[in-house]
């Protein structure tokens, strides 16, 4: 699937939004925010701070608008973005605690019966092993696999190279596969 | 496909599911850049109605060091001369977080194959670059460069002090 071209076009969006119409501006914010999200909500692991970093994403993407030198691409162009904020804000995180997305989940619903308790136990534990990768190999992993980007895409987007992006993924696999192990057999 | 594979792919399949992002963000970002985009409206206008005497200054300009000037002007604004040494240019714009990097607002002015303009900027942190032809985006070398480069093109960093540099 990859983050290319997108059906209606992106160019298309940032050209009316260059030429002052903010609503085309919406459009790309709809079009991005929940996959965006969802990459920001796993990487940093709070909601709350998640969402701040992809509404500052999206705004220093707007104001800065005049730097996508490829706007077919601004999908690829705002992953970036978002991809540096991400390492920021978890950062300054990863001196608190971290609140588990489903953990929070746990808070909100009553499980309905024996397959949804086990669905949300299991969503805690892959967040909690997810959690406990190096931000690198989560970071890899996550625009590998759950993103679905090509490595070509991750070294644009991170500034590391395809060899090393490579190694980081396998690294993350092993590494979860050796923590939901223990994790189950406990 | 072994164990530890299968297990790696119910955890992909795990993390796919949506998260549930607030629809109401779309319509935060569009506040901030709207509140963004009033003044912006009001400065663009600015730069058209002095341009010719921004060209002149500029082309004066291009002859003296290049280095930003310390005086202070009008409207707590100091004049910033940003200098490019490049023979083989056919044309450079100098853009930034000041003029939107829109390359439209401030083209520079070339003497000797140096290309020079000046701006106006209020006290802040601004990042910067050059776009050569149109096409190649350039640093400035004799300036830090910018650490937040996400953006994918080199730019460099502009500090004015409240009581100029």
């Amino acid at each position: 699937m990859g983050i290319g071209k997108v059906e209606s076009s992106d160019a298309e969006l940032v050209g009316r939004v260059r030429a002052g119409d903010i609503s085309a501006y919406g459009a790309l914010v709809a079009r991005y925010r929940d996959r965006l999200g969802r990459y920001a909500v796993h990487m940093i692991g709070d909601r709350e701070d998640a969402e701040e970093a992809l509404q500052d994403s999206f705004v220093r993407a707007y104001r800065s608008l005049g730097r996508c030198t490829d706007p077919a691409r601004f999908g690829a162009w705002l992953y970036g973005i978002l991809v540096n904020r991400c390492r920021t804000t978890g950062a300054r995180a990863a001196r608190r605690r971290r609140v588990f997305v489903a953990a929070d989940e746990f808070d909100r619903a009553t499980p309905n019966g024996p397959d949804e308790l086990e669905r949300l136990e299991w969503a805690d534990l892959v967040e909690r092993a997810l959690a406990r990768l190096g931000p690198e190999h989560r970071e890899a992993f996550l625009l590998k696999h759950v993103e679905d980007l090509e490595y070509e895409e991750m070294a644009e987007v991170t500034g590391a190279g395809v060899s090393a992006l490579k190694m980081r993924v396998k690294r993350a696999r092993e590494q979860l596969q050796k923590l939901l192990t223990e994790a189950r057999h406990v | 496909m072994s164990d530890g594979d299968e297990l790696v792919e119910r955890v992909i399949e795990q993390l796919r599911r949506p998260v549930g992002i607030d629809p109401a963000l779309d319509a935060r970002v569009l506040r901030e850049i709207a509140a963004d985009a009033r003044p912006e409206a009001a400065l663009r206008a600015k730069p058209r109605m002095i341009w010719p005497w921004l060209a002149v200054a500029a082309v004066l300009a291009a002859v003296i060091v290049a280095r930003p000037w310390a005086r202070r002007d009008v409207a707590g604004e100091t004049p910033f001369q940003f200098v490019l040494v490049a023979p083989q240019a056919a044309s450079v714009s100098l853009v930034g977080d000041f003029n939107d990097w829109d390359p439209n607002r401030a083209p520079m002015q070339v003497a000797h194959g140096v290309w020079a303009a000046v701006v106006q900027l209020p006290p802040g942190r601004y990042r910067y670059a050059f776009l050569v032809n149109g096409v190649e985006w350039r640093s400035d070398p004799t300036a830090p460069h910018a650490s937040d480069d996400e953006f994918g093109t080199p730019s460099s960093v502009v500090t004015v002090t409240g009581g100029g540099t």
